[in-house]
């Protein structure tokens, strides 16, 4: 897509870029990834007290296919893995991870067999959430995070390139 | 309490029965009576619920899974608990009791018990493919050592290093 | 269209065998409670084979409890059935201070009646949304979590932690509940019944709620009993059994409250014994509230329980059972225990086997959604695939237990 080239060549400009930027994280809507307990925690930022929508996640959509944001909010076991990675696979770029909680973040309290030690083994993320379950607040905060860093490079750092795309994944360009 | 022991000791005359700390009356048959006892329990002596089925590894060179079974009288408000002894088989009691079959298929998938008769003995917590059975005492829990710089005599400076499921420095 | 052009559409068959299609209702599902996968074979609409897959979010709990010491496994029993952390820490309290056989002071007992029943008005109102919210009907959902929002607050004033508390442990509570908190309790538990008749009158009446729900996922009584179902499901198949009515715990049997049940199984019956029991609970909170005295919330077995703080700087003895207590923990003598407790889902109960050292060697949790999950093919099939969506949230199933 023309809009999104960083060349100088049929550059669309400074006012479209920032346009675009705006509008990517204004409106980050997140696909329903909630697996354990941080999936309350994220109904409660979804729900009218904390209200995730004033900050532009106006719903969270159901089909990866529609969304740009994955909050993985819970623990991720040996056997949901492979689904997560499709869930992301299906999502279209520009996409963002948020890792929700401790389990999300470094498997928590539960370090043995089962489940998967940290989900950046297996999907780039963008913001670590700590908090066993984080408060809602606390997820707010990371939604504020990641708006600015969409308002600031949503273009160039394809989230692979600025975080490291996960221990042992070779990171695939586009 | 004494009462239902008394009526127990006279259903199972040659079973061991027990009165653990929870007051749960504890009748320890031999393998090849467990599915009579069941029978018995169930229907004779109105233990109509089925509660739980789990197992215990003993480490015991023979005879090493401790099968528990729990059940529970709708009328008399009590529970009762059956056990037995495996090395690595049981008769299930699935056709007797529906409830059972989840149950089943979750010790096999974390003990191993191979339940005889099942409908569908497949694994049901893990990925089919997953070799082993972890919650058997002699598997490791499989933790990843963390880098904190206060253990890094024992496990090295970790830092980036992964390690696979199973193994720990 | 008339007979002759029939076989003009592709597909169309003279067999009387019809193809069944099999659609998967996968783990990521917006409505799947968690993270629960159905494979379904359909007849058109109709649902002729449905098969729970589980293991999705199997997090090696028991296992973990073997590496842990008696009060650190406190920790990990919240995060089983996730929405109800405190009733998981009583029915685990209660199965290791059998074991030891320890007393436990009145203060702490009428405390952890009240908080186990809060913990279950919270469950029933996210279940209450979580069934509107399934079946379209978006507005109960924030209605609901208002009061949530209300009782994690109060969580969040006694432990600091709104919901994985861990605050009931084996010999008490962590700490006292200041006045303040209770006085303020007491005024939600006033306000309660008026916020309960708001969310009726937004479903127990209203057409379309009952429309997908009376008549759907009907399950008699003893099909409920040959799968192993307790709770509120088990009591809307109009079996009256609680445990805390037949086998009770922490003084249940000096409080007055009802089992309400329902009469035809079906999930409409499912959501009113919910509801139903929601009032009972503010019942036995007001209850609890009005008996509460003063005293200490620790039992006095310094075996069990450390020593106040202002005691250290004493008494040698109280240094020595801190330490004691920190470095190997609660030691059980060798034997087991299961104490059932009623969660808001059914029988749930603690199997802990010790065998005298500071850790368990084996720890079970006889989760209710395990067993109340295999009834969802009973409820199922023979219905249409909209309404698997009914059964599934009128089970209200928490994959958390499930699969441990």
């Amino acid at each position: 897509m023309a809009l999104s080239h960083d060349g100088k060549n049929g550059s669309p400009g400074f006012l479209l870029t920032r346009l675009e930027d705006w509008a990517r994280e204004s409106s980050i809507w997140p696909v329903t990834f909630g697996l354990a307990c941080c999936a309350i925690e994220m109904m409660a930022t979804g729900a009218s007290r904390f209200d995730m929508a004033r900050f532009g996640s106006e719903l969270f959509r159901a089909s990866p296919r529609q969304a740009d944001l994955m909050i993985v909010a819970g623990r991720v076991s040996q056997k949901m893995a492979p689904v997560l990675r499709e869930i992301y696979d299906q999502m279209p770029e520009p996409k963002w991870v948020i890792a929700m909680g401790d389990c999300a973040s470094c498997s928590g309290v539960f370090n043995n067999y089962a489940l998967i030690q940290g989900v950046d083994k297996i999907v780039p993320v963008d913001v670590y959430v700590p908090g066993c379950p984080p408060t809602p607040d606390a997820l707010l905060d990371s939604l504020i995070k990641l708006k600015e860093r969409v308002r600031t490079d949503s273009r160039a750092a394809r989230h692979g390139a600025q975080t490291g795309p996960g221990v042992g994944i070779p990171h695939q360009p586009s | 309490m004494t009462a239902n022991v008394e009526t127990l000791r006279s259903a199972f005359a040659s079973a061991e029965i027990g009165l653990p700390a929870d007051g749960i009356p504890t009748v320890r048959v031999p393998l090849v009576e467990l599915t009579s006892a069941v029978q018995r329990v169930t229907r004779d002596l109105g233990f109509n619920r089925f509660v739980d089925l789990t197992a215990i590894d003993r480490l015991t060179s023979e005879e090493r899974f401790e099968l528990v079974y729990l059940f529970y009288s709708m009328q008399r408000h009590t529970w009762l608990r059956l056990k037995t002894r495996t090395d690595s088989e049981a008769p299930s009691i699935t056709e007797q009791i529906p409830g059972a079959n989840w149950y089943e298929r979750e010790v096999w998938d974390l003990f191993g018990v191979r339940f005889e008769g099942h409908p569908e003995l497949r694994r049901i917590m893990l990925p089919d493919d997953w070799q082993g059975h972890p919650l058997r005492r002699s598997e490791p829990l499989g933790f990843e050592p963390v880098d904190f710089t206060v253990t890094r005599d024992v496990y090295g400076g970790v830092g980036s290093q992964v390690s696979g499921l199973g193994e720990h420095a | 269209m008339t007979a002759d052009t029939r076989h003009l559409i592709p597909g169309t068959s003279e067999r009387s065998e019809r193809e069944l299609l099999t659609v998967n209702m996968g783990p990521q599902h917006p409505s799947t409670h968690g993270v629960l996968r159905l494979e379904l074979r359909l007849d058109g609409e109709v649902v002729v084979h449905c098969r729970p897959v589980i293991g999705y979010l199997h997090t090696g709990i028991e296992k973990t409890f073997e590496a842990k010491t008696y009060v650190q496994g406190v920790v990990l029993t919240d995060r089983m059935d996730y929405l109800n952390p405190l009733g998981n820490n009583l029915a685990y309290a209660l199965s290791i201070e059998k074991l030891i056989g320890c007393e436990i002071p009145e203060r702490a007992t009428v405390l952890r009646v009240l908080l186990a029943e809060l913990t279950r008005i919270a469950s029933h109102l996210m279940f209450v949304g979580s069934i509107a919210l399934d079946l379209g009907a978006s507005s109960p959902f924030l209605y609901v979590w208002r009061e949530r929002e209300k009782i994690l607050d109060f969580f969040e004033r006694i432990s600091g932690v709104r919901m994985m508390t861990s605050f009931i442990r084996p010999g008490g509570l962590v700490r006292d509940i200041e006045p303040a908190i209770v006085s303020d309790i007491s005024r939600f538990i006033d306000e309660m019944p008026a916020y309960i008749d708001s969310y009726e009158e937004l479903l127990t009446a209203n057409p379309i709620f009952r429309e997908r729900t009376e008549g759907i996922g009907g399950l008699s009584a003893d099909d409920a009993l040959a799968l192993a179902v307790t709770g509120p499901t088990l009591r809307a198949s109009s079996v009256d059994f609680d445990v805390r009515k037949s086998n009770p715990y922490c003084g249940y049997e000096t409080y007055d409250f009802a089992i309400p049940t329902g009469t035809v199984g079906d999930c409409y019956d499912r959501y009113l014994v919910r509801v139903a029991e929601m009032r009972e609970s503010v019942k036995i909170c007001r209850q609890a509230l009005d008996r509460l005295t003063e005293g200490s919330v620790r039992t006095e077995d310094r075996k069990v329980m450390p020593p106040p703080r202002e005691e250290l700087a004493k008494s040698m003895e109280a240094v020595i059972h801190h330490f004691k207590l920190w470095t190997e923990g609660i030691k059980p003598p060798p034997g087991e225990a299961y104490v059932g407790v009623e969660s808001p889902r059914g029988e749930l109960g603690f199997f802990v086997v010790s065998d005298g050292t500071g850790r368990p060697i084996r720890v079970h949790e006889r989760a209710p959604s395990f067993a109340n999950l295999q009834a969802l093919p009973k409820l199922t099939e023979g219905g249409m695939v909209a309404d698997v969506v009914a059964c599934i949230a009128s089970l209200d199933p928490i994959l958390g237990e499930v699969d441990r």
